[in-house]
């Protein structure tokens, strides 16, 4: 315990001079004057810097360092830094690194590749795309869509494992960041991969993709409950006359989840015309249903309130309660 | 062979072997967990968690606070709990009964106005006196409950009916949570796609001596009394070590009643907390477990080794040994329920190793420990001391030794929460003392514990707290 005190404050004490060194090095290319850089000119590095590239610790830091700082700038100071990293061959060893045996250097170097805007290994990437490492693809789609934009979620056209939904909010959240594309999604709707269909409901629900209304509902059928409920949600955004009906149909069949989904999803898309159907589900045993059935029947009907007061009076104290937590929840 | 002399060897060569394999367990442990923590630092240095703050995908969270008498810091804790960083967010603030002014208080801080509010009755639980929420948009996200006592269960399960929320996460309203606890609770919820993750741990921290201002924590230090010190390092053995093992198997059986994250639909299928045993937490997960077993449905309880959460450690001898003693009584209770499981292939590893493991390293460890010392010391009266016995002893100690130091050295190479070397070294001297004065007092808990679920004494036990505001700087 003592001696790897000893040794880790020897380590710090020349990881401190380090980052001095790195510190230095990323300053001088950040201020450095641009028009100098044409061609093949050169950011002056020191000898002592220089001597330390070939050490893989000093280079770690260092790129560690450069990609920190090259995330929070943009501009000529970020071209600057792209050039000190290239002509540090920094590039090469990150590519060595893309077949390391190691999945954490693999994503690491996707991830540094990415950062540092080196378009000119799109396609070394894509090969990562399918990785049997959960951590390796997530960095390889990333990539693509933060080199591509829309373009780069063709890897959904061939990805076999499962996107997660950690990954889906990732994607989601750097798409934001570009211009919507109206991009083919249809195909990704009959992929045999079921977290393909939920990301693609997603993507169609975030963009208002009203033209993919009829691939939506065919979701509803399909056998995965996960994919169904994705498609219950997304007509809460994407709806025509008919959704009420297409999900009615459906009702019956639908696990419980996934028929409170659909209740929800009538406070927006019912009309006066569903309304014996929300009636009807104040009869069943669940008290989950009949809250929901409720507040979809205030919401989507006019004389809902009315309606439901009405049974109330007929029925016996829970309905009664729903009824008095609905009115609270409306005055609030 | 005379009979004292084949008890005397049965003894002997018994403790020889149940400490030889305890060591083993030891060295798995320590293995599993640096494999389990490596992997898990790995994937978390390609993680952004604000990019899960700012979404608007993110899976809707329940917190569930239960208060019982706790009008001293109530307002101050659930102030520190709204400002979380977490964007679907509800906290419910469920009033045990306190015989204080716990509600009053809150109405009058929080602007509180009664509700009319229908409460699924999905778990039974003891009747709702009435539900509050603010008339100040800023406090949109608090409902406080206010119920007839029933205990801690009873409290959760309420909470559980009146969340509206897929998870919820418990935990003490006394506790003080990281920022971003939340956003880290919910990822292995997110992330897992083989298997649906019905329960997510964090570890929890001591907090004695700690800075918080405003309910947050500011600054980390080491305790200054000697009790909170010990069970720092004992929560970093358990945390950073047996769980991170346990959660690299899928075996963890225990996720702390103090912070956790739960699947709400498997908790309503499974019943709720079970309100007839101290060890609701334990219990809990064990059912949820089990329930996910019989179902044959491929499940997780996930587990990350960012402390997450601080709490208050007992300082004296009296409050620390009730709580020793209730944690006895939940393990015994909770091994007792679910003895069906035991070695049981149907039940996987919960079957063949977690519940072994717990049963015979946990629960029958402190028994075999008491009465291994009260034959020693009948030897040394009968001069029928075993040199090769005293031996074994002194080998158990010290490899104990040894695995608390491993467990510092994992602090000090991931989270090193105590930079200074003074304190690595204080918690070094903490690690050589342990055995001989805590460590017994933690056995003699666990007896007593025993006894009163002998002689059916389910009390929960006072927990005196002196509260952790009183720690603020300046």
């Amino acid at each position: 315990m003592l001696s790897y005190m000893y040794f880790k404050s020897v380590y710090d004490k020349k990881f401190d001079k380090w980052s001095l060194i790195s510190d230095l090095l990323i300053r001088k290319a950040i201020f450095y004057d641009d028009e100098e850089l044409e061609g093949d000119a050169m950011i002056p590095v020191t000898s002592r810097a220089e001597k330390l590239m070939s050490n893989k610790y000093f280079r770690k830091l260092l790129v560690n360092e450069i990609t920190s700082a090259k995330k929070s700038i943009t501009g000529i100071s970020a071209d600057n830094l792209k050039h000190l990293y290239v002509q540090q061959g920094l590039d090469k060893y990150a590519l060595n690194n893309l077949s390391s045996g190691r999945w954490y250097i693999r994503a690491k170097a996707v991830q540094e590749l990415t950062i540092m805007d080196m378009h000119e290994f799109v396609e070394q990437i894509c090969l990562y795309t399918d990785d049997k490492n959960d951590l390796v693809r997530m960095e390889a789609q990333s990539a693509l869509v933060h080199f591509n934009g829309f373009d780069g979620l063709h890897f959904l056209d061939t990805v076999t494992y499962p996107i997660s939904n950690w990954q889906q909010i990732k994607l989601l959240q750097q798409l934001s960041n570009v211009s919507p594309s109206q991009i083919d999604m249809s195909p990704w709707f009959k992929s045999a991969n079921s977290t393909v269909i939920v990301f693609a409901l997603k993507l169609a629900r975030t963009y208002q993709r009203f033209d993919l209304y009829y691939d939506i509902v065919s979701c509803l059928d399909h056998s995965d409950p996960t994919v169904r409920y994705e498609a219950i949600h997304c007509l809460k955004d994407i709806y025509t006359d008919e959704t009420s009906d297409d999900l009615i149909s459906r009702f019956l069949h639908e696990i419980l989840k996934n028929q409170l989904a659909m209740i929800k999803v009538m406070e927006t898309v019912g009309t006066d015309k569903d309304l014996l159907f929300l009636l009807d589900l104040l009869t069943y045993e669940n008290d989950e249903i009949k809250i929901h059935a409720a507040r979809a029947l205030v919401q989507s009907n006019k004389d809902g309130m009315i309606s439901l007061e009405k049974y109330s009076r007929e029925e016996n104290q829970s309905i009664k309660e729903i009824v008095m937590h609905i009115k609270g929840e409306i005055a609030a | 062979m005379s009979w004292q002399t084949f008890i005397l060897h049965f003894f002997t060569y018994g403790i020889l072997l149940y400490s030889i394999i305890l060591l083993i367990c030891y060295v798995l442990i320590g293995a599993f967990s640096i494999s389990e923590t490596r992997s898990y630092l790995h994937k978390n240095s390609f993680t952004d968690y604000r990019m899960l703050a700012s979404s608007t995908e993110t899976p809707s969270m329940s917190i569930l606070a239960p208060a019982y008498n706790e009008g001293a810091n109530i307002i101050e804790n659930v102030r520190s709990l709204l400002s979380l960083h977490y964007n679907n967010l509800e906290v419910i603030i469920i009033n045990d009964g306190s015989k204080d002014d716990s509600l009053e208080k809150l109405i009058n801080a929080y602007d509180l106005y009664k509700v009319d509010f229908f409460v699924n009755q999905q778990i039974k639980t003891k009747p709702v006196r009435g539900v509050y929420k603010s008339y100040n948009p800023v406090y949109r996200k608090l409902i406080v409950v206010d119920k007839v006592n029933g205990g801690k269960a009873d409290a959760l399960n309420v909470g559980v009916n009146i969340a509206k929320n897929d998870y919820f996460v418990c935990i003490d309203v006394d506790c003080v949570l990281e920022q971003d606890s939340l956003l880290k609770l919910a990822k292995p919820f997110l992330e897992t796609t083989n298997q649906r993750v019905i329960a997510a741990g964090g570890v929890v921290r001591i907090a004695n001596s700690c800075e918080i201002e405003g309910g947050r924590l500011v600054k980390v230090h080491l305790p200054k009394q000697f009790l909170p010190r010990i069970q720092t390092l004992e929560y970093i053995r358990a945390f950073l070590l047996s769980r991170m093992a346990w959660t690299k198997l899928n075996g963890l059986l225990l996720i702390s009643g103090a912070f956790g994250a739960f699947d709400r639909e498997i908790v309503i299928n499974c019943g709720g907390y079970n309100t007839n045993t101290v060890g609701e937490d334990m219990e809990l997960v064990v059912r949820m477990r089990r329930y996910m077993e019989e179902r044959d449905e491929p499940y997780k309880v996930a587990f990350i080794p960012d402390p997450l959460c601080w709490t208050e450690a007992p300082s004296t001898f009296k409050i620390l040994g009730r709580q020793r003693n209730r944690w006895t009584r939940g393990t015994i209770e909770t091994l007792r329920f679910h003895k069906v499981m035991l070695f049981n292939p149907r039940y996987g590893i919960l079957g063949m190793l977690s519940y072994p493991y717990w049963l015979f390293f946990e629960f029958l460890a402190p028994i075999i420990e008491f009465f291994g010392t009260i034959g020693m010391i009948i030897y040394c009266f009968t001069y029928a001391i075993n040199w090769s016995a005293i031996l074994i002893i002194v080998g158990v100690l010290c490899m104990g030794i040894l695995y608390s130091i491993f467990a510092i050295m994992m602090e000090v190479l991931t989270y090193n929460q105590y930079r200074g070397r003074k304190d690595i070294l204080r918690l070094v001297g903490v690690a050589i003392l342990e055995p001989f004065v805590f460590h017994p007092f933690v056995v003699w808990s666990a007896i007593r514990g025993n006894i009163d679920l002998i002689r059916k004494n389910n009390s929960w036990g006072e927990m005196t707290r002196t509260g952790l505001a009183t720690e603020k700087k300046g």
